[in-house]
């Protein structure tokens, strides 16, 4: 490992791993550092990252080379079997790394002084730190198991995030249930590498998304690379938030606002959409998987366009508005359109972090505003004020219960489990019964499993 | 006596010592100090145990005991037993450190050091019929812990569970220490008998019923020392993988995957932590009875890492639970407790635990996870899909408890002066417990080797064995053949 790439992309990830190892292992044992350090570590961790995943970039370009595999050793065992170190880099994987860490930079600089004092202050940098860690292993993972390690950080900590001021139950059970959909995602992007791995005996994503002939590369046939689409476009539904799955978003708001701009404005929002991009050589061999992220996607930004104009809080507004630029990302990379869908999400990162960044000022900006012209600013119209009072009553309805998403899913999926489940419970006392019968009744244990 | 052999009677030595102990009139929280002492000195000998090769050479082998002429290791050191050994102790230790003082009594200690001693002693033996014995002693210790009334009808199910599955285990030992039985039908019916057994000892489904309910209704403490060793998967190690033909380890498989969806999703709706804690348990443990079940060397090495990894975190998990039942009394999980300012190290702990349990990257569940996963998903895929919703259903489970026990409301200011923290003791061991859980996650290679070569040794045992069997398969018409022939 004597390249200057390979150096660059470990210092790259491996500065926020450092930070995230450090401040964990303070919370650990209950001394956790002062803020100063906090932010000059989290500080000092991000920009490095940024600088080293930048120079990997431009020394990437410079020597033109395309997708390397950059392997860093057998890391669980010496034998065959165990998980490889190993990082993909190509310019998507580079240009989206650095975007990432420069993203995290700002948030990390902005948190300092948001959560200057607040009780969680420590805990809210240690998942900064672990997020950190697991979006840049997303951005540059090498094989399965690498992006699974990245995917999985990413989605606990974002789901820790939301419960973040935890002393209300509201941001708790809000928290739950963006975790429950986080791990359909990942269970069903899991299900992908181990179908991946039976069909085509390999887990490496070099090969996978090498850019080249895929099928004849990993000897997939269309059926099996059709099935390991479908599953890898669910995982990206469930992470993106598109349908069936929007209605996380809005409860993900519950966070502190410096992590509703870096996860749902900018970075983790995203990273469906980039596990998209990635995948877009295999997507490609499968009509049904482009039929389906295009129509998932167009059907998102339709639903996300009508809901957010009636939100009535501002993150909530930007996360929807956020989720109609994600739905046209999606549907430009179902289309082919790579290189404009990374411009558009890289921009949209951007862009969407600045403004859920400066949401908390909405009000005095719109004062100021005011003050400048001399009147309110004019709201805009467009195609909603076309439509008939009637049709404009119902999509009113439909935008205010948010598309009834989470009832639907209530209906379809959790209450039938919760029904399911309970009924076992149910069962495996009885079984208990007959073998020993209960001495008396047992109202009180009854009553337990009606409150569930 | 050679250097293994005076370490080895050393480590026997210490559970005995505090055993004795226990009837001296010292007062019990000194009793305590000295199991904890005793369990520190037994871990730091099993690990020397563990990393040393002239250790693991160690061998007394009996003919009294069994039919087969080489006769039988009664007391050996090999690749899988070297790691065994600290596990043991390390859950001793665990127990001992952090029982809460209320429940703290001399017989507890006792039962404790006796439990840890069968628990050592198993861990050494690949006799059936020591086997069988200290089987009988471990059930018998654990139901002496359930000899309060209030207990009684738990007490009353895990004898009917544990009586039947040890009785069955008895029949299926005899079959197959029998004469002249190998290869033989009777043979494969003794095996099936002890896989029954094993089955019910780990609670896998249909024989489950009794684990959430004693650990739901029981005592919490005794049952999970009773529980976490995992003492069925060693029997199923040791005695079932060897000789079992395809089918039947198949048949364990699927068993053991459908507990392992079945447990973690009923774990998602409990009401009681404890009961939560019970459904846990039978997934996690179904998780590792299907990787031993598989007769890939890294699905097999997964599996004996799951074993580690599972044994310690849910140990750990539900010791956090009874610490903090000692806090607040029993635990619903229907409302939020709060309390995480205050007790933020086991609310840490709880969680990082939890996530092992779940096979969370950066744990040693993870990287046993994967092994299982890589290994079997050739021969079983449907082991691969199951792996992951039992995983995705355990991690909703456990952040569920961890949000429900932690979380959700404020301190009342009325109460805000009562100590809830952790004692240094019990911080100093859920620390030390993560830290292991994390540290081999993280820098697998030492252990994920020895189990790789734990598992190629209970293959290269299972080969020779089908070998010879086959042989003398093979050999039976041919000498029919000659008795014919005049």
């Amino acid at each position: 490992m004597s390249a200057p790439l390979e150096w660059l992309v470990l210092v790259g990830i491996g500065s926020p791993a450092v930070l995230f190892a450090l401040l964990a292992a303070t919370s650990l044992v209950n001394r956790p550092l002062p803020e100063r350090w906090t932010a000059t570590l989290a500080g000092t961790a991000m920009t490095v990252a940024c600088a080293a995943l930048s120079l990997a970039l431009v020394l990437h370009r410079a020597t033109g080379t395309g997708i390397r595999l950059l392997t860093y050793g057998e890391w669980s065992a010496s034998y065959a079997g165990g998980i490889t170190l190993e990082f993909l880099v190509d310019r998507l994987s580079l240009a989206f790394a650095a975007l990432s860490a420069a993203i995290l930079g700002v948030v990390s600089a902005f948190s300092n002084r948001y959560l200057h004092r607040e009780a969680g202050y420590n805990r809210y940098f240690v998942l900064l730190a672990m997020f950190a860690t697991g979006m840049l292993l997303v951005a540059l993972a090498g094989n399965i198991a690498v992006l699974f390690v990245g995917w999985e950080l990413v989605g606990l900590s974002s789901a820790l995030l939301v419960g973040f001021f935890h002393e209300r139950p509201a941001p708790v059970s809000n928290a739950l249930r963006v975790l429950s959909i986080y791990r359909i995602s990942d269970a069903a992007m899991f299900s992908a590498a181990v179908l991946l791995r039976h069909l085509a005996g390999t887990d490496s994503l070099a090969l996978l998304f090498s850019g080249v002939s895929v099928l004849s590369t990993v000897g997939l046939t269309q059926t099996s690379a059709t099935s390991i689409a479908v599953l890898l476009i669910v995982a990206v539904a469930g992470k993106s938030a598109l349908l069936p799955f929007s209605g996380w978003l809005p409860r993900a708001m519950e966070g502190p606002t410096p992590s509703s701009a870096v996860y749902y404005g900018s970075l983790s929002i995203h990273a469906g959409c980039f596990l998209l991009l990635r995948s877009a050589p295999l997507i490609e061999h499968s009509v049904v998987a482009r039929l389906l992220a295009g129509g998932l996607g167009a059907a998102t930004a339709i639903f996300a366009a009508i809901t957010t104009r009636v939100q009535s809080d501002v993150k909530s507004s930007l996360a929807y508005a956020a989720l109609t630029q994600v739905g046209i990302i999606v549907v430009e990379i179902a289309l082919g359109w790579y290189r404009l869908a990374f411009v558009h999400l890289a921009g949209h990162a951007c862009f969407r972090l600045l403004q859920f960044l400066s949401a908390p000022n909405v009000l005095h900006d719109l004062h100021g505003m005011e003050d400048a012209i001399g009147d309110r600013p004019a709201l805009a119209g467009g195609l909603v004020d076309s439509v008939s009072g009637r049709m404009r009553h119902r999509l009113f309805l439909i935008a205010i219960e948010r598309g009834f998403v989470d009832s639907i899913l209530d209906r379809v999926v959790v209450d039938p489990f919760t029904r399911l489940t309970r009924r076992l419970t149910t069962l495996d006392r009885w079984l208990c019964d007959v073998v020993v019968p209960a001495e008396r009744p047992r109202f009180a244990e009854e009553g337990e499993d009606q409150d569930e | 006596m050679s250097d293994a052999r005076l370490l080895l009677a050393g480590i026997v030595a210490l559970p005995f010592l505090v055993i004795a102990l226990s009837y001296a009139p010292v007062h019990v929280e000194r009793l305590r100090r000295f199991a904890v002492g005793s369990a520190i000195v037994m871990l730091l000998a099993a690990l020397v145990v563990a990393v040393s090769p002239s250790a693991r050479a160690l061998s007394i082998r009996s003919g009294a005991l069994t039919w087969v002429p080489a006769g039988e290791a009664i007391i050996r050191i090999d690749a899988l037993s070297a790691v065994l050994l600290p596990f043991a102790a390390s859950l001793w230790l665990l127990t001992v450190a952090v029982t809460p003082r209320a429940s703290l009594d001399r017989g507890g200690l006792r039962r404790t050091a006796l439990a840890t001693l069968v628990t050592l002693v198993s861990f050494l033996t690949e006799s059936a019929v020591v086997l069988l014995l200290l089987s009988v002693a471990s059930v018998w210790t654990f139901l002496s812990a359930l000899a309060e009334p209030a207990h009684r009808r738990q007490r009353r199910i895990a004898a009917v569970y544990l009586g039947c599955s040890t009785v069955i285990f008895g029949a299926g030992v005899a079959l197959l220490i029998s004469p002249g039985m190998q290869g033989t039908i009777r043979e494969t019916v003794g095996l099936w008998l002890i896989v029954v057994a094993a089955l019910v000892r780990k609670g896998i489904v249909p024989f489950h019923a009794w684990v959430p309910e004693v650990f739901d209704h029981g005592r919490l403490g005794p049952a999970i020392l009773f529980t976490a060793p995992q003492l069925g998967a060693y029997i199923t190690v040791v005695l079932i993988v060897p000789r079992a033909s395809p089918e039947m380890l198949r048949t364990i498989a699927v068993l053991a995957l459908g507990t392992a969806v079945y447990g973690a999703a009923l774990a998602l709706v409990q009401t009681s932590a404890r009961r939560a804690c019970g459904y846990l348990f039978m997934s996690q443990s179904a998780l590792v009875m299907a990787g031993l079940d598989c007769t890939s060397v890294s699905a097999l090495a997964g599996g004996l890492l799951v074993w580690l990894s599972a044994g310690l975190a849910f140990a750990g998990l539900a010791r956090c639970v009874l610490v903090l039942e000692a806090r607040r009394g029993r635990l619903d999980l229907t409302r939020y407790h709060g309390g995480y300012e205050r007790m933020s190290v086991l609310a840490i702990s709880f969680l990082a635990m939890g996530l092992a349990c779940t096979g969370f990257p950066g744990t040693l569940g993870f990287v046993g996870e994967e092994l299982l996963v890589q290994g079997a998903i050739d021969l079983f895929p449907v082991m691969g899909f199951a792996v992951v919703i039992a995983s995705a259903l355990t991690g909703l489970a456990v952040v569920r408890m961890y949000f429900s026990l932690f979380c959700g409301r404020s301190d009342p200011l009325t109460h805000s002066g009562l100590p809830l923290g952790l004692k240094r003791r019990e911080a100093w061991t859920f620390g030390a417990l993560v830290v292991a859980l994390i540290g081999f996650g993280i820098a697998p290679r030492p252990l994920v080797d020895s189990r790789f070569a734990a598992s190629n040794e209970i293959l290269q045992q299972r080969r020779a064995r089908l070998a010879k069997v086959e042989r003398s398969a093979g050999a039976s018409p041919r000498t029919s053949g000659a008795e014919d022939t005049p």
